[in-house]
């Protein structure tokens, strides 16, 4: 089991507002390296925000959000991930024309240097760097279980498995920071077992990870803290058993106050 | 060079101001097909041609009236022109909504990419202006002149002719009523519905099909109105004359901030000063060349325009 | 193997070729161009086109529709955006070759570099304020660019206006080899040869990183971008290859037809070449060439096309997209690592 070291990722106090919607009300999070943190609360709170901000598709009203010691709020899209943090979608977006082996090359090809030049005349470092790719998106696929469909067109996967490979690709880019947003969305207890396996595995690989969820017990069971939005504020931050019991939980989540009931 | 610009100041200004009407009827064309398809309508610019054509035939051919009959006068006048317009709308308003129904209607059913519709959309922008060119033979069609263009006083060393201050005042009537009609009319509540947020629209109840087709009709009837003006300051048409007025409401759409009604009031209007000065002191044939530029200083600079929605939404 | 494949074109020549083994199909490629090479022999048979001699109608429209179409599919069908004054760039080759080519003492060959590099900054300059934007704007500017150019040309003294410029030198003979008017056979084989270019160019940069990320641009643009791809650069570069691949096609025609006018430079140069792309089958080179190639030829072989050619063109593109969206022969959609062949390409 890996240790869980140094802040990796910090929220201070940011705010995202849409129009009149204020979809994040001054936020405050930290992840720490080598922990699985899950983030959750009910529809609407806020929690895909929160990776839209930190992955740079909104730019967040106010607030900064640091990543290993670097503002994130000037890198463009492509450099958020370059830099470590690599994402997957709560509505699957896989390219779908693709092969499953080729959603994770592309996503291997951020950290490499050969361009267009390379390619066309088929310079050594380009060949090299073709050769590296596939054999470590080749790797991730096993890695993640499933390698077997490594030929199949990304939109032709069994949902389970394009779940997986969402996954999958997200590692491709090598990064410090993972961020899962629903990776066991439609799942049935079974595969949600086998997915939280799945998740522990690839952090005990060394990567960090932020885990949106709504299933309580696959939370409880893998993750190391839990941080709870509701109405884009922070209501709660605290180790599972601790969250799981408090009241302002409750409340949010059964919309009525603990003690009412 | 400049002297030009600064010795006819006001009829300059005056003949802009007609022309920016203009502009502003063709662009809503643009602008509400945009607001709920997010998409362009590239056959609004022959639905504009195929419009002052309408306004052509109907007083040539109707009226009989030719190149060397006497202007119409009293209540005959007002009966061509009226007839004129509703002409012009009548064949932009169908011609709009054949263009929704063979180019974007099957795709949107499909859900197909944008790139598909988008080709679509021009294939049938190509064969809406080619069926025009072998119907006319390439040839310009010049119009009979129904409105005597008498000049009805001086301002500041400029002429105001009837011609122009009847557009300028009817086009900012039919621009002030469409605009009611959206705000104000249930269907134009349902559009505006659908541009915010489509799928919150559709929930609300609200029959898609129909409010996109009404927007093609509405921007269609607009496009044609401006089609009848044309043909009344220009009295000429040609098959590909849509080009380089498309272009040029294009512009003042996004100018306005695409989308936005009343941006593409204020587009309009500055295109068409803009556009009435560049060619005076560039000389015209530039003036196409002015309204490029300002298309690309427009996107590179103000993508959003001066009133509009993000051009560059994405969602994740 | 299944036996539906033999119905299926594409699936059927793929089959052929990666069943084949490397003497075969390296013996596969040569045959396939000294056959193709020798179609500028076949003018007396019933090949031939009733008013523009065959070895003529070879060269352009046929040889020329098919090179600008293989360079306006890397735009449209590789990254998905919609280039609709793809005619700009050939104008601009075409007027590198006309002035260059009457006023110094360049030869065709050596201009052609210089028409090229003219089209691709035109590229980048169009590319940088439009690429980041929707691809609608994209397609509205390019067309507004295109006719934009032929305005400047037009309205313009270095060019001089609508008279444009005569006397353009032919290219400098190979050898033995002369080009000349009346016998367009060398001239059809250096489109071959520019065509093979392309092909080669194309197939080299789609099995590695350029193509895998023009393929994620294409299909979701967000995710590409989140997934580290660079999407502006890649773009660009899409934008400004297709670009270079118009520019060359200019120079050349300029370079045959010794004389240019603006007139030859119209949107309708841009929609046919579209007409092609999408005709074939959009992202698939070998559909772009077989729908360049009948585009191209049927117009010249049946007359009544050539009058309403532009209108059966429009009709392509509204058919095409709502009853056949991938055209003649689809894109590739087998289960088959692109990357695979890669390896060995
Ligand atoms: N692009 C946007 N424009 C306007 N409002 C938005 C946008 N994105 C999110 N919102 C609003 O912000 C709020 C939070 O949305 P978000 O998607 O982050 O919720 P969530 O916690 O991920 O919910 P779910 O569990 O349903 O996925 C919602 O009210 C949503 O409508
Ligand atoms: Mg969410």
């Amino acid at each position: 089991m890996a240790k869980i070291g140094k802040t990796l990722l910090k929220l201070d106090n940011v705010t995202m507002k849409f129009g009149g919607v204020t979809a994040l009300n001054g936020v405050n999070l930290e992840v720490k390296e080598g922990e699985i943190l899950a983030l959750i609360g009910p529809n609407g709170a806020g929690k895909t925000t929160v990776f839209n901000v930190i992955t740079g598709v909104y730019k967040q009203t106010s607030g900064i959000v640091n990543f290993d010691g670097i503002s994130l709020g000037n890198q463009k899209r492509y450099q958020v991930t370059a830099l470590g943090v690599a994402r997957t979608f709560q509505n699957i977006r896989l390219w779908g024309d693709m092969t499953a082996l080729e959603n994770v090359i592309t996503a291997t090809d951020v950290h490499k240097k050969s361009g267009l030049v390379g390619a066309l005349f088929g310079l050594p470092r380009a060949r090299r760097e073709e050769a590296e790719n596939r054999e470590r998106a080749m790797e991730i696929l096993r890695f993640i279980g499933i390698d077997e469909y490594s030929d199949r067109l990304a939109k032709n996967l069994p949902y389970g498995v394009q779940r997986r490979l969402e996954i999958a690709r997200a590692l491709g880019t090598s990064p410090k920071l993972v961020l899962l947003d629903e990776p066991a969305a439609g799942f049935n207890p079974a595969e949600k077992v086998e997915l939280a396996a799945t998740i522990k595995k690839v952090r005990d690989a060394g990567y960090t990870v932020l885990l949106i969820e709504h299933d309580m017990s696959l939370i409880m069971g893998i993750s190391d803290r839990v941080v709870v939005l509701d109405f884009g504020t922070k209501i709660a931050d605290d180790i599972p058993s601790v969250v799981q019991n408090d009241p302002r939980v409750i409340e949010a989540y059964l919309g009525v106050p603990a003690d009412a009931s | 060079m400049f002297s030009v610009l600064i010795d006819q100041f006001w009829s300059l200004t005056i003949a802009g101001v007609a022309l920016g009407f203009i502009y502003v009827l063709v662009s809503l064309g643009y602008t509400m097909v945009y607001g709920v398809l997010r998409m362009i309508n590239f056959a609004n610019s022959e639905i504009f041609m195929w419009g002052t054509f309408g306004t052509i035939v109907t007083s040539r051919d109707i009226f009989g009236y030719t190149q060397t009959s006497a202007p119409a006068t009293g209540g005959k006048l007002a009966l061509v022109l009226i007839s004129q317009l509703l002409m012009s709308m009548a064949v932009a308003g169908v011609t709009a909504i054949f263009v929704e129904y063979v180019a974007y209607r099957r795709l949107r059913a499909k859900g197909t990419n944008r790139l598909a519709t988008l080709i679509s959309a021009i294939g049938i922008s190509i064969v809406l202006s080619e069926l025009m060119r072998l119907l006319t033979d390439s040839r310009p069609v010049g119009s009979p002149r129904v409105l005597e263009k008498i000049i009805l006083t001086e301002v500041w060393g400029a002429n105001i002719r009837l011609d122009t201050v009847v557009t300028i005042f009817a086009a900012a009537l039919i621009y002030f009523l469409l605009e009611r009609f959206v705000k104000l009319s249930r269907m134009g509540k349902a559009i505006r519905a659908v541009s915010m947020n489509e799928d919150a629209a559709k929930l609300m109840g609200v029959n898609l099909n129909r409010v996109i087709t009404t927007t093609f009709l509405v921007g269609g009837l607009a496009t044609g109105a401006a089609g009848f003006f044309y043909i009344t300051v220009f009295e000429y048409t040609k098959f590909n004359i849509g080009f380089t007025m498309g272009m040029a409401a294009f512009t003042a759409a996004v100018l306005g901030g695409i989308g936005n009604i009343r941006g593409a009031f204020f587009g309009g209007l500055f295109l068409g000063l803009l556009e009435v000065y560049a060619s005076a002191v560039l000389g015209t044939q530039w003036k196409a060349v002015t309204v490029f530029i300002v298309l690309v200083l427009v996107l590179l600079f103000k993508p959003n325009g001066l009133f509009g929605e993000a051009v560059q939404t994405t969602r994740a | 193997m299944k036996i539906r494949n033999y119905w299926n074109l594409r699936d059927f020549g793929a089959s052929i070729w990666e069943n084949a083994g490397r003497p075969m199909r390296v013996a596969i490629v040569l045959i396939s161009i000294l056959l193709v090479g020798l179609l500028p022999f076949m003018g007396g048979s019933f090949l031939a086109t009733p008013i523009a001699s065959f070895d003529a109608v070879l060269v352009y429209p046929v040889g020329m529709f098919v090179l600008m179409s293989l360079g306006l599919n890397i735009v449209v069908g590789k990254s998905g955006m919609l280039d609709l004054g793809y005619v700009a760039f050939f104008a601009i080759g075409a007027y590198t070759m006309a002035i260059l080519g009457t006023t110094t003492k360049l030869n065709t060959w050596e201009i052609m570099p210089i028409g090229i590099a003219f089209a691709m900054i035109a590229g980048v300059l169009l590319g940088i304020p439009t690429l980041r934007l929707r691809g609608d704007y994209l397609a509205i500017v390019t067309l507004g660019f295109g006719e934009i150019v032929r305005l400047v040309v037009l309205n313009s003294t270095w060019s001089k206006g609508p008279n444009g410029i005569a006397n353009i030198p032919m290219p400098p003979h190979f050898g033995p080899l002369k080009f000349e008017l009346e016998n367009q056979r060398l001239f059809f084989w250096v489109v071959m040869a520019m065509i093979l270019l392309t092909i080669w160019m194309i197939r080299r940069l789609t099995v590695r990183r350029p193509g895998r990320a023009w393929e994620a641009i294409r299909q979701d643009e967000d995710a590409a971008e989140l997934m580290g791809v660079h999407t502006l650069k890649y773009k660009i570069w899409s934008f400004t290859l297709g670009a270079a691949v118009g520019g060359a096609a200019g120079v050349l025609y300029a370079s045959k037809n010794l004389y240019i006018a603006p007139e030859m430079f119209t949107l309708n140069v841009s929609i046919l070449i579209l007409a092609c792309v999408v005709f074939g089958g959009i992202g698939n080179i070998w559909g772009v060439i077989i729908g360049a190639t009948i585009l191209g030829y049927l117009p010249d072989r049946i007359r009544f096309i050539s009058d309403a050619r532009l209108l059966v063109f429009g009709l392509v593109l509204v058919i095409v997209m709502n009853f056949r969206p991938d055209g003649l022969l689809p894109r590739k959609k087998r289960e088959k690592a692109i990357v695979k062949k890669g390896a060995n390409a």
